[in-house]
């Protein structure tokens, strides 16, 4: 496979790299502002707020982690998830069915 | 950070299996179709993709007076890798998303794939297609901005015909549709200004040069 990558996915994993290290960031900054979603603000306008129902296996729920603060356990949320996702989506792309006759 | 990811509990059950049912159909559809039509050295762009996607929503950018907003990606998605692989990108990451971060429910996963991996994707692939005759980085932005609130109206009606929403279907729509008609501006100028970047740094890399990206 390593014959066959293009010569753009060093810059695109460097340009990952940098959203990483952004988001604890952004997530301190949005938290400063207080904010609320239209979603959220649906669920206050017709009193279904008390019925949301947390997901328990989640590994790193609401992009924490135990034991570590915000800002921190974003950034390991972030890096655990964009790498998770880049594996998973990259073997997703090879189990298709790709066909090296059609570069 | 859950912008339309919607958690468990607000949608009834019987929603929630019929949207899984389409989302596991449509994407079952999006991969046969998607065929054996990606070029091998073209396999680690999904990959990056979706990467992309999943980092830049964790971005939420505060707005003055009390909301916030991040890129979703879906149109960007559909643009860049055509609507079926876009599909399944934009699944990958909702389901990462809500099995590993809690973001979003597990009951409700399909309905949340159905909103932001087949609405948001089709409707904005479908209107980038029809508007880019007229200019390729307005139909983005337009592609952008309208998919995403495409979503936010199907995750309203979902909300608005469920019993914790209290079947306010008007209340649901409209809170829905105009906040993400608004906020969706933000995702269509993101769309525009990332893609127009690509198109002129990798042109190699624009939808004209993957065969996957018709709707074939």
């Amino acid at each position: 496979m390593s014959d066959t990558l293009p010569n753009w996915l060093p810059r695109a994993l460097a340009v990952l790299v940098a959203l990483t290290l952004l988001a604890p960031v952004f997530g301190w900054a949005a938290g400063a502002v207080g904010y609320a979603e239209p979603l959220e603000n649906a669920a206050e306008a017709t009193g279904a707020t008390g019925s949301v129902e947390a997901v328990e296996i989640a590994l790193m729920p609401d992009y924490g982690v135990a034991g570590l603060g915000a800002a921190p356990g974003t950034f390991v949320s972030a890096v655990v998830g964009t790498a998770l996702t880049l594996v998973v989506a990259g073997a997703i792309g090879r189990l298709l069915g790709t066909d090296p006759d059609a570069d | 950070m859950s912008d339309m990811h919607i958690p468990d509990g607000y949608i009834d059950i019987g929603l929630a299996v019929l949207f899984g049912a389409l989302s596991v159909a449509i994407l079952s559809l999006a991969a046969r179709r998607v065929g054996r039509t990606v070029p091998e050295s073209r396999a680690p762009l999904l990959g990056v993709v979706a990467a992309g996607i999943f980092a830049a929503q964790m971005l939420d950018w505060p707005i003055p007076g009390g909301t916030s907003a991040h890129f979703v990606g879906g149109a960007f998605a559909a643009i860049l890798l055509g609507p079926h692989l876009g599909s399944l990108c934009v699944a990958t990451v909702v389901t990462i998303q809500a099995l590993v971060f809690g973001d979003g429910g597990l009951l409700v996963l399909g309905a949340n794939v159905f909103n932001m991996a087949i609405v948001e994707v089709y409707v904005g692939y479908g209107l980038y297609r029809l508007l880019a005759p007229y200019g390729e980085y307005r139909a983005a932005f337009a592609a952008g901005w309208l998919g995403i609130t495409a979503g936010a109206l199907t995750a309203g009606l979902q909300l608005g015909l469920s019993s914790a929403f209290e079947y306010q279907l008007l209340t649901t729509l409209s809170i829905m549709g105009i906040g993400h008609l608004v906020l969706g501006l933000i995702e269509g100028a993101i769309t525009a200004v990332v893609y127009r970047f690509l198109a002129e740094a990798r042109p190699d890399l624009r939808p004209t040069a993957d065969a996957e990206v018709s709707l074939s």
